[in-house]
């Protein structure tokens, strides 16, 4: 089996480690990992923010650099459902709209290709942690499910579900940074419930997620260990 | 049927044609109402259900002469206000404790929500399983079209101060059906 | 793509909505009453809707609402002609109006020609949106609102805060002196007691009102039937005596036989309030026929374009499909964070954040904020009961609209795209991202960051080390 990994531009700006696991777990389990070089972004945070125009080019550099057939794995539900659901409408009417959907079809997220296929980059553990369900994983790739199941292949690592696990942390994107009080007390929540789930530590597929929440719980002093969870299976 | 009802926050019961009017008469005493405004249905009479609400000494009004009282009176603002409303539903819903109310010559429209408590006297061969098939039926081509249809679920409620729900914000405060067994 | 819309005359949001959205909604993080009822509304709401989902295939149900108004919005203008043909054959009145000025201006031309002086209002969505109580006091008449949440609001000088349960951001014992102060008299502070208080206050306005008014939940084109769903009984009140009905309906607002109706009545409640069934569904034809002895004499059907035909065809199209349940309201977090008031107009939450612009044409500067006011989670598509992508309707809007803040990043974003579609200029962000964290960064986390990085770290810390410690 090879793959080709998606980094995430986020893991490159601000945390390589978790590209750097998502290739790990993959390697483990058995499974021939290329990283292609011309990789960026998949253009989501022109998309999202309403900026199709300024997304376009930087989605067609994704678009040649994971050219080839193999399944595109990447640690990231947004970006996974960037590409599944968004490039068909970036690109509709487009001279790029079949590749585009070609490359849709093609791409996973990272907890999806593990479970789809069973495979256990980490056979066993311990310890305990607690999973946030992002919004893009949870309702546009409709994914509750492969999350748990990886982390239940983990042998003697703990799974304590925390209340309201499927409410939006309040990232949202550039909502975070146009709406920052209201962004800031949906991550309160989420901290405090995270917290008190009483799990060693919280993770999640999405690094944008994690980074709201830890940044927020810092903030206002609620302890919380946070990794993404690429990182625990890579441990 | 019932168990719909009850969910609804009304009550039920099922009696045989000749013990409705006393079941009538003891849901009048139970919420202790002085006035009826009966529906011209001429299966009230019948049934008995005027004499019997008018021998404890209730003053009876019957449709459509009783409108002639005016609003002010019907609802409750000038005289007695445990006032009662007797209706006859064309139809029931089963499902969901759904009376449906037609308006006609010998029934008004508002029956039921200008009176304090609402008591409908519905014959169990006028039920239906679901709202479709009640809905069907009565908009049915060539029937003759009721300017007003009132699909009646239960006492009257509202949610909107903290979101609890109270009864008797302004219709019935209460809600009976007897079901005359007629199979 | 297609041009954006027209809009109706008057605008949608508030007049008094002026300040900018995030000024808006940080006042209403600062109201700590406002933050508790908003969470048990929402969390009665969310009780009700699990239990629906428990009893009915909810998911089956929800797919055949969104074929049926998918259907009817396809269809439009044929329903629209069968059902004014319809409720005229009934002996109504039938004004086809094409926005807020020309709806407002039939209603206070016919109040105007009946002499009336009192009018009783049942809730509807359309006449908050044309403002049509401020054009009928303007002409001189009283209007009541008869619905408690209304009345509450009528009384407060407020603006509702959700769809449904309008009031719902107050409390019984806000409710109580607002009671208190219309009437002069002293009450009990329980529920029941000032539900009783409001019975007796507004039964003297359906005795004596001239003119009753009401939306329209859904019309059904076959039979020319107005549908009015309620549940406190205020709705068979106003449209029974009343001389004239006037109810006024969105143009959108139609399906076109009764086993759509049934449907859509049966899933209305499940999503609205998370029930079987409303106590009262009024089904309206016409006004009262000859041998009956009550209800109006005149029914008068307003239907209001207002900028929903000229979404036809359009991206936005099944922004029509909404029944007004105001379930996404409830299953939104920034609606539950900020309540309904902060959107500054009579539609609020996702489906608020859809229209208002939508509406207006897009021309309206408050209301191009509202699609912003999102995370794009998706709940409210989760929750919605036909099915509209309110989700992707918020991103394709964010493309459409201009207000400063666009423009702006319109400026930001041709940067971050010229460097980002070359690897070696991505290359070079990441290299100075990386050494940027390394300069600001104190023990892994850096608590304030420059220029636009400043709207992260107002509320957050960064980490500047992953995992972080």
């Amino acid at each position: 089996m090879r793959v080709l990994l998606m980094r995430t531009c986020l893991a490159d700006m601000v945390a390589p480690s978790v590209a750097r696991a998502a290739r790990t777990a993959l390697e483990r389990a058995g499974v021939e990992v290329v990283v292609p070089r011309g990789q960026t972004c998949c253009g989501q945070p022109g998309w999202s923010s309403g900026h199709p125009d300024q997304a376009r080019p930087v989605a067609r550099r994704a678009l040649r650099a994971f050219r080839g057939g193999d399944p595109v794995v990447v640690p990231s539900g947004s970006c996974a459902a960037m590409v599944r659901h968004g490039y068909p409408e970036l690109f509709a009417g487009r001279p790029e709209e079949a590749e585009a959907r070609e490359m849709a079809e093609r791409t996973v997220e990272l907890s999806q290709y593990l479970a789809r296929d069973g495979l256990r980059p980490r056979p066993a553990g311990s310890g305990s942690v607690t999973y946030h369900d992002s919004c893009h994983m949870l309702r546009i790739l409709g994914e509750r499910e492969s999350p748990r199941s990886v982390i239940a292949g983990v042998d003697g690592m703990e799974l304590r579900e925390m209340q309201q696990t499927e409410v939006c942390c309040g990232f949202g994107g550039t909502f975070s940074v146009s709406f920052p009080e209201v962004s800031g007390r949906l991550g309160d929540e989420k901290a405090r419930n995270a917290a008190a789930a009483g799990a060693d530590e919280l993770v999640a597929c999405d690094l944008s997620c994690l980074l709201h929440i830890a940044g927020r719980a810092r903030r206002t002093g609620i302890p919380l260990r946070v990794r993404h969870l690429a990182e625990v299976l890579a441990e | 049927m019932i168990a719909a009802l009850a969910r609804r926050r009304a009550t039920g019961e099922v009696r045989a044609g000749a013990e409705v009017a006393a079941a009538a008469a003891a849901a009048a005493d139970d919420w202790g109402v002085s006035r009826a405004l009966l529906a011209g249905d001429p299966l009230l009479g019948e049934l008995g259900v005027p004499a019997a609400l008018g021998a404890d000494g209730r003053e009876l009004l019957g449709w459509p002469d009783g409108r002639g009282r005016g609003w002010r009176e019907l609802l409750g603002l000038e005289g007695p206000l445990a006032t009662l409303g007797v209706t006859v539903p064309a139809l029931g819903v089963a499902q969901r404790g759904t009376l449906v109310l037609e308006t006609g010559a010998g029934h008004g429209r508002s029956i039921d929500v200008v009176s304090m408590y609402h008591l409908a006297v519905l014959p169990a061969s006028r039920l239906r399983a679901t709202l479709a098939e009640a809905m069907t039926e009565t908009y049915a081509p060539g029937r003759r079209r009721p300017s007003a249809v009132s699909l009646v679920s239960g006492p009257s409620r509202t949610s909107d101060i903290e979101k609890i729900s109270t009864l008797g914000a302004h219709g019935a405060l209460a809600m009976h059906v007897i079901l005359v067994a007629d199979r | 793509m297609s041009e954006p819309p027209k809009a109706g005359a008057r605008p949608v949001a508030y007049p008094d909505a002026v300040e900018p959205l995030r000024e808006r909604t940080r006042e209403a993080l600062a109201d700590g009453e406002l933050a508790g009822n908003l969470a048990t509304a929402a969390a009665t709401w969310g009780a009700g809707r699990a239990r629906i989902g428990h009893e009915h295939p909810f998911a089956q149900m929800r797919e055949r609402t969104r074929e049926i108004r998918r259907g009817n919005i396809g269809r439009l203008p044929e329903l629209l002609e069968r059902l004014e043909a319809q409720v005229t054959e009934a002996g109504g009145v039938v004004a086809r109006v094409a926005d807020s000025d020309a709806a407002c201006r039939y209603v206070t031309d016919l109040a105007a020609a009946r002499g009336a002086s009192l009018v009783a209002k049942s809730k509807s969505m359309a006449t908050e949106e044309i403002k049509l109580n401020e054009a009928v006091e303007e002409a001189g008449l009283r209007v009541v609102e008869t619905d408690l949440g209304e009345w509450i609001l009528q009384l407060a000088g407020q603006h509702p805060s959700h769809i449904i349960a309008p009031a719902v951001h107050l409390n019984k014992s806000q409710v109580r002196d607002l009671f208190m102060a219309e009437s002069g008299d002293d009450l009990p502070g329980d529920r029941e007691a000032l539900v009783a208080h409001a019975r007796r206050r507004l039964r003297e306005v359906f005795a004596s009102a001239d003119i009753g008014i009401s939306g329209v939940n859904l019309a059904v084109a076959d039979t020319g039937t107005l549908c009015v769903v309620e549940n406190e009984g205020n709705g068979r009140l106003v449209t029974a005596l009343p001389r004239v009905h006037v109810a006024v309906m969105g143009m959108e607002r139609v399906v076109a036989d009764w086993e759509e109706a049934a449907h859509v009545l049966q899933i209305l409640p499940m999503a609205a309030i998370g029930d079987d069934a409303a106590t009262y569904v009024n089904l309206i034809t016409g006004p009262r026929a000859p041998g009956e002895a009550d209800g109006p004499e005149e029914l008068h059907l307003v239907i209001l374009d207002g900028g929903r035909a000229a979404l036809r065809g359009t991206e936005f199209e099944e922004a029509l499909d909404c029944i007004r349940c105001g379930a996404c309201l409830y299953a939104c977090p920034m609606w539950r964070s900020v309540g309904g008031q902060a959107y500054g107009s009579p539609y609020s939450g996702p489906i608020g954040a859809v229209l208002t612009p939508l509406l207006e044409g897009m021309r309206g500067e408050r209301s191009s904020e509202l699609p912003f006011l999102s995370s794009l989670c998706g709940a409210c598509h989760e929750a919605c009961p036909a099915g509209i992508p309110l989700h992707d309707l918020l991103v394709r809007l964010r493309a459409r609209v201009s207000t400063p803040g666009t423009r702006r990043d319109r400026i930001l974003f041709r940067l971050w795209s010229r460097a980002w579609r070359h690897p070696v200029l991505y290359g070079a962000t990441r290299w100075g991202a990386r050494l940027g964290l390394r300069l600001v960064g104190r023990g892994g986390w850096a608590r304030r960051l420059p220029g636009p990085g400043a709207a992260w770290t107002d509320q957050r810390d960064l980490p500047t080390r992953w995992p972080p410690r």
